[in-house]
C-alpha cells in the first residue's frame, strides 16, 4: 500500500515537474497593421516564430491607430503591458522619457543595429542615447499624378535626375486647372491637397525649404516662423486663393477622401500624400486608370521630414529578452521586406530596401522609394510638449489659414506666440 | 365633404411620416448597401446609393479575418449579463428610494445624480487595478461588473420614476391582505412597472453593446473581445478604413439590438410614455 502510495506520489511529481518545465514563456504582441495585407504578413511571420520557438509562444493582439494611445497609458499605469507593441517614433520618445520603456541598446544585435539605417535610429534615440524602439517601417510624402491629365496637356513629367522644383510644379498646376465644359467654373484642378489635418504636412515639406519652426535658444525650445518657414506657407495660399490651382474642397478633407475627385479626373496631381496611399488606387482605383509617382518636388532641397513606425517593449514586461529576440526575428531582413511591402511603406533595414521589390517600377515602387533618399529626422520629434503644440496651437492656426481667414504673417506671429508658451510648459 | 376634407391631411402626415420614417432608416440603408459593394465602387465619386454589382466579399472578409461572429456573441454575453443584472439590482433600489425618500435616501438619491458626472477616463487606472486584485481582469465577469456600475445610476434614477407613478395604495390593499414587501414587489410592482424595466433594461443592454473603451482597456485577450473592438480594426489612419469590411461587420453588429427591438418594442414605447408623465 505504502509502495503505491510512492509510486503514486513519484509520479505525480514528475509529471508536475515537465510540464513546469515544458511551460513555454507567454508574450503578447501588439500591431497596429490593419490593411489586409499587412495583417496577413504579420500572421505569418509571427506563426513562423512560434512553429520555430516552442519555448516562447506569441499572442498576436490587434489595436486601432485611433485607440493605441489611450490603450497603451492604462496599460503603463496599470503594469498590465504587452511584451512587445507597434507604435510610431513621436509617441514612443515621450514614453521613454516616462519611463515607460525598456532601453533597447544593450538588447538587440549588431547585425540589426548596423543594418538599419542611422537617420531612422535618431527618430527613437532617447536623450541619453537611449533607444526606446526599433524603427522598421518609415514613409515619405509623394505627388500621385494622373498620366493622361498630363499627357493631353503636353506636359512632360519630371524625371528622378531631373526633379521639379516646387515654381515648376506650380506652373504645371496652373495649367492644368481649366474649364473643360466652359460653363465658367473650374472643373479640372490641377492639384488637390487634404488639409483637415495639416501639421505634419506643413512641418515635414517645409524641410524642403529650410523652415524648423523648432530653434533652441538660451537652452529652451521656441518657435520661429522666418522667412524660410514662410515660403511653403505663401506658396500654399497663393495656389489656393491668389492664382488658384489647388482645389478648396481640400481645406476639410484628408489626403485620401481626395481619391474619389483624382480617379474621376476633376485633380490631376495629390501633392505631398503620404507614400501608403498608392495601395488605395491599385486596390480601390479603377483598373483603366493611369497614373504615376513623381519624384520628390525641389526648394533648397528635396529633403523632408519623416517619423517611424517601431516595435517597443514596456519597462514592466516580465520578458524582455524574449521579447527581444521576438523583436529580431520579427524585423530580419526578409520580414521587414514583407511588412513594409504589406504596408506599402519602406523598410529601414538596407538590406530589406535593396531587395527588387522597392526598385520595380510597378506601383510606381522606383520613384516612390527616391524619395526616401531625402528622408530626415524633423527636429520637431525632439520638442517638448509636441502633441500639445500640434493639437491646440498648429492645428487651429494652420485651418485657419488655409481656409483664407488669415494672412501668413497674422500666422506666423501667432504661431511664434503661441507655440512658444506651450513648448515652455 | 367632410371625409375628403379629413383625407388630404391624412394623406399630408403619412407622406411625412414615411419621410421621417426614411430620413431615419438612410443612414442604415447606406450601410446596408456599402457592405455590398466592391471597394473600387465604394471609392467613386457620386456613385449611386445601390451597389452596380452585389458582392458578398466583405461580409466573408469581416467574419474570416475579425472573428465579428464570435466577438458578437461575447458582446451579446456580456450586454444580456449586464442587462439582467443591473435591473436584478436596480428594481429594489429604485423601489426604495421612490418609497422612502427621506433621510439618508436623499443624499444617495443626489449622489445617482452627481455619480453620472464622472469622465471615464478619471476612474479608468483605478477600476482597472481593483479588477486586477479581484482576479476579475481579462474577464467578461469584471466587463459586465463595470458596464452594470455604468448603468446603475441611470437605470435608478428612471425606474425611481416608474415607480412613484404606482399609486401606493395598490401596495396597501395588498399588505392588508397579507403581502410581504418581497411577494410587493416581485407580484405587484414588477408587473406593473413591466414597461419601465423593459425600456430600462434596453437601455442596459444598448449601453454594453456600443461601449468601446472599457472592453479595449480590460480585455486583452483576443478571443474575449467584443465586437466594437473588432470593428475598429477595419479603421486605419489620416482618415482611412476598409469601409467594406467595416460596413459589413457593423450591419452584423446591429442585427442582434434590431431582432431585440422587434421582439420588445411594444413594451418600450409603453414604457417610454408612461415613464414620462408623473400623474
Amino acid at each position: 500500500m505504502r509502495a503505491t502510495f510512492r509510486t503514486v506520489l513519484a509520479g505525480l511529481i514528475i509529471s508536475s515537474a515537465s510540464a513546469f518545465a515544458q511551460e513555454p514563456t507567454q508574450l503578447r504582441f501588439v500591431s497596429l497593421a490593419w490593411q489586409e495585407q499587412a495583417i496577413a504578413s504579420v500572421k505569418v511571420i509571427v506563426a513562423a516564430w512560434n512553429e520555430a520557438n516552442p519555448d516562447i509562444q506569441v499572442e498576436y493582439q490587434q489595436v486601432d491607430w485611433g485607440s493605441i494611445n489611450d490603450y497603451l497609458i492604462t496599460s503603463f499605469e496599470t503594469q498590465a503591458v504587452p511584451d512587445v507593441f507597434h507604435y510610431e517614433s513621436t509617441q514612443i520618445k515621450d514614453f521613454g522619457a516616462r519611463g515607460y520603456l525598456t532601453d533597447l541598446a544593450p538588447l538587440i544585435s549588431g547585425d540589426l543595429a548596423n543594418d538599419v539605417v542611422e537617420g531612422a535610429w535618431a527618430t527613437v534615440e532617447g536623450e541619453n542615447g537611449e533607444l526606446w524602439g526599433v524603427p522598421f517601417l518609415w514613409e515619405s510624402r509623394i505627388v500621385l499624378y494622373n498620366r493622361d491629365l498630363l499627357e493631353e496637356e503636353g506636359i512632360e513629367p519630371p524625371t528622378v535626375d531631373d526633379p521639379w522644383t516646387w515654381e515648376e510644379y506650380r506652373d504645371a498646376s496652373l495649367q492644368l486647372t481649366k474649364d473643360t465644359d466652359g460653363d465658367g467654373k473650374i472643373d479640372q484642378w490641377g492639384s488637390a491637397v487634404g488639409l483637415s489635418s495639416p501639421v505634419n504636412f506643413v512641418l515635414n515639406l517645409s524641410i524642403g525649404f529650410g523652415g524648423q519652426y523648432f530653434y533652441e535658444e538660451d537652452g529652451r525650445w521656441v518657435v520661429r516662423v522666418g522667412d524660410a518657414e514662410k515660403a511653403f506657407l505663401h506658396l500654399m495660399t497663393d495656389m489656393l486663393y491668389e492664382n488658384p490651382s489647388i482645389a478648396q474642397d481640400g481645406v476639410g478633407l484628408s489626403g485620401p477622401e481626395l481619391f474619389p475627385g483624382f480617379f474621376e479626373g476633376r485633380y490631376a496631381m495629390l501633392p505631398g500624400i503620404g507614400v501608403w496611399a498608392r495601395q488605395q488606387i491599385v486596390e480601390s482605383g479603377p483598373q483603366d486608370f493611369n497614373w504615376g509617382v513623381l519624384p520628390p518636388l525641389k526648394a533648397e532641397t528635396q529633403n523632408q521630414g519623416s517619423s517611424t513606425q517601431t516595435l517597443s517593449i514596456p519597462a514592466a514586461s516580465p520578458n524582455q529578452e524574449a521579447a527581444a529576440q521576438f523583436v529580431e526575428f520579427f524585423l530580419n531582413s526578409q520580414n521587414m521586406a514583407t511588412l513594409a511591402q504589406g504596408d506599402w511603406l519602406f523598410p529601414t533595414r538596407t538590406t530589406s530596401f535593396e531587395r527588387p521589390e522597392f526598385q520595380t517600377q510597378e506601383a510606381g515602387w522606383n520613384v516612390a522609394t527616391e524619395s526616401a533618399k531625402y528622408l530626415t529626422m524633423a527636429n520637431w520629434q525632439r520638442v517638448p510638449n509636441f502633441e500639445e503644440f500640434s493639437s491646440r496651437v498648429a492645428q487651429p492656426i494652420f485651418q485657419e489659414l488655409f481656409a483664407n481667414r488669415i494672412t501668413v504673417d497674422e500666422a506666423a506671429e501667432r504661431l511664434e506666440r503661441e507655440g512658444t508658451r506651450v513648448l515652455g510648459r | 365633404m367632410v371625409g375628403e376634407r379629413k383625407v388630404v391631411p391624412r394623406l399630408f402626415m403619412t407622406v411625412l411620416l414615411y419621410a421621417f420614417v426614411f430620413f431615419l432608416a438612410f443612414p442604415f440603408l447606406w450601410l446596408i448597401f456599402t457592405s455590398l459593394k466592391s471597394s473600387s465602387e465604394i471609392m467613386m465619386r457620386g456613385g449611386s446609393l445601390l451597389p452596380q454589382q452585389v458582392t458578398f466579399e466583405n461580409y466573408l472578409t469581416a467574419v474570416r479575418e475579425e472573428r465579428i461572429v464570435g466577438s458578437a456573441l461575447n458582446t451579446l454575453k456580456v450586454s444580456v449579463a449586464s442587462a439582467l443584472l443591473t435591473l436584478l439590482i436596480a428594481t429594489p433600489a429604485a423601489y426604495v428610494l421612490a418609497r422612502r425618500p427621506k433621510g439618508i435616501n436623499q443624499p444617495v438619491i443626489g449622489w445617482i445624480l452627481v455619480s453620472q458626472a464622472f469622465p471615464l477616463i478619471l476612474i479608468i487606472i483605478p477600476l482597472f487595478l481593483i479588477l486586477n486584485r479581484l482576479s476579475l481582469g481579462n474577464t467578461h465577469l469584471g466587463l459586465v461588473l463595470v458596464y452594470v456600475v455604468w448603468s446603475l445610476p441611470f437605470v435608478i434614477w428612471m425606474l425611481r420614476g416608474y415607480v412613484q407613478n404606482i399609486p401606493v395604495e395598490i401596495e396597501l390593499a395588498a399588505a392588508i391582505d397579507g403581502a410581504n414587501h418581497l411577494r410587493i414587489i416581485t407580484q405587484i410592482l414588477i408587473p406593473l412597472i413591466l414597461p419601465g424595466l423593459v425600456a430600462t433594461g434596453l437601455y442596459a443592454f444598448i449601453n454594453a453593446w456600443n461601449e468601446f473603451f472599457f472592453a479595449l482597456v480590460l480585455l486583452k485577450s483576443p478571443e474575449l473581445q467584443t465586437i466594437q473592438i473588432n470593428l475598429a480594426r477595419f479603421r486605419g489612419i489620416e482618415g482611412l478604413a476598409r469601409w467594406g469590411p467595416l460596413a459589413a461587420g457593423s450591419v452584423i453588429a446591429t442585427i442582434p439590438t434590431l431582432i431585440l427591438f422587434g421582439f420588445i418594442q411594444r413594451g418600450l414605447v409603453s414604457g417610454l410614455l408612461s415613464g414620462g408623465v408623473k400623474q
